[in-house]
């Protein structure tokens, strides 16, 4: 990911203030995921979303870390960072890919996390700026949500 | 056909009927409450034989006789099998699965418990009255207590495998028509999933329940409430058997 300019930089951390950020790293295992899921759903119920979406989010979570997790390089970490904003939560999984790629869209997968969540978005860079390559799911849960 | 005189004999024309009568018939309902009635001996046989395993005697006559409805539902007279040896096996299942499902998968508080009980009953009324999922704050506004207290309601609830609330059958099944589009929609869909051979299969092999409310999740854009409502058990059952589904899904189309 591109490192924020000067003044990105601060307008990131300002509006960070009044939002909160929590990142999960776990070892790109399944059995870890389950850590992240439970955070997850716990950010949603307390920011009193309702029960379909607490259990949407958690799910889609849950999916994305799958599809993540062969993609990791063994010995990286699989980070997901939760921002939590008032009228939406935002959800960036990453992992260190061995090379570029980006997560294929044409899966079941990718159906079931396009139908839990309002934004899915597939994220990935190539370490062209001296960074490793990364491969990465974002998404973002509205409070106000489109359908149903 | 059995030749032993099992006193279900005179039962047995009634299901040729009931197989030979289109869906909208309205004699059917008449001959599946007979067909119903009459063997209901047979359920409450079988939840007897469960019986002093910890389970309230009326619970597991309740689950039997839904097993019975299933197994009269789903009999297919034209097989050649006679409905006792399909309807045994079925109702069984259907009692053990109680069981299965009764078992918390971890130890949980007694007054976690009970509140998980309240908060069950309260998202189902909320649900209906709402017409969407309510919120945790809804729920603690109608249960007169604390959100805290409903936050960590629903957390031992992930640790619940289902309530006996969640098995709250309806005695119609989940509509026929809204399944039947669903799985159009899937198949249309499918096209677009890469490992669309791969998934059919698998779709296909899910247990008819599961594949519905996958199918109206993902497919018929249902929502869990929804689905919850016309498949007659709860959104938080609706989200763990989603949940499982998912995961079974997703260990058998894994690459390796």
């Amino acid at each position: 990911m591109v490192a924020p300019s000067g003044q990105q930089a601060d307008e990131d951390s300002e509006r960070l203030d009044s939002m909160t950020l929590i990142e999960v790293r776990i070892a790109p295992t399944p059995a870890q995921i389950s850590a992240v899921r439970v955070v997850a759903a716990d950010l949603a119920a307390r920011q009193d979303y309702d029960l379909d979406a607490v259990s949407d989010l958690r799910m889609a979570v849950d999916e994305a870390c799958a599809t993540l997790v062969p993609l990791a390089v063994p010995g990286t970490m699989l980070s997901c960072r939760f921002l939590v904003a008032p009228a939406t939560i935002e959800v960036l999984a990453t992992v260190e890919a061995g090379h570029h790629v980006t997560v294929p869209q044409n899966t079941f997968g990718w159906r079931v996390l396009t139908t839990l969540i309002d934004e899915v978005q597939a994220v990935s860079s190539d370490g062209a700026g001296g960074g490793r390559p990364m491969a990465g799911i974002r998404l973002c849960l509205r409070r106000e949500r489109a359908g149903g | 056909m059995s030749s032993q005189d099992t006193g279900y004999e005179h039962l047995v024309p009634l299901f040729k009927e009931f197989a030979s009568l289109p869906e909208d018939d309205p004699r059917r309902q008449e001959l599946r409450d007979k067909l119903v009635t009459g063997h209901l001996p047979v359920a409450l046989h079988i939840a007897r034989r469960f019986a002093h395993r910890g389970e309230p005697q009326e619970d597991l006559e309740q689950v039997a006789t839904v097993g019975l409805i299933n197994a009269v539902d789903r009999f297919e007279p034209e097989r050649g099998t006679d409905f006792l040896s399909y309807a045994v096996p079925t109702i069984a299942g259907e009692v053990r699965r109680h069981f299965r499902d009764q078992a918390w998968s971890m130890r949980v508080p007694r007054r976690l418990k009970d509140l998980h009980v309240a908060i069950g009953a309260a998202v189902s009324e909320l649900s209906q009255h709402l017409g969407r999922a309510p919120r945790p704050s809804e729920i603690a506004a109608h249960l007169q207590c604390d959100t805290e207290e409903v936050l960590e309601g629903l957390e031992a609830a992930s640790a619940y495998r289902s309530a006996s609330l969640d098995e709250v059958l309806t005695t119609d099944e989940a509509s026929g028509h809204t399944v039947a589009d669903a799985l159009g929609e899937a198949d249309n869909a499918l096209d677009q999933v890469e490992y669309r051979e791969a998934v059919r299969p698998l779709l296909e092999s899910l247990p008819e329940r599961e594949r519905t409310i996958l199918l109206l999740r993902f497919f018929g854009n249902l929502t869990q409430t929804q689905i919850a409502q016309q498949v007659g058990i709860s959104q938080m059952h609706v989200s763990r058997l989603l949940a499982q589904t998912l995961a079974t899904l997703r260990e058998q189309l894994a690459p390796d």
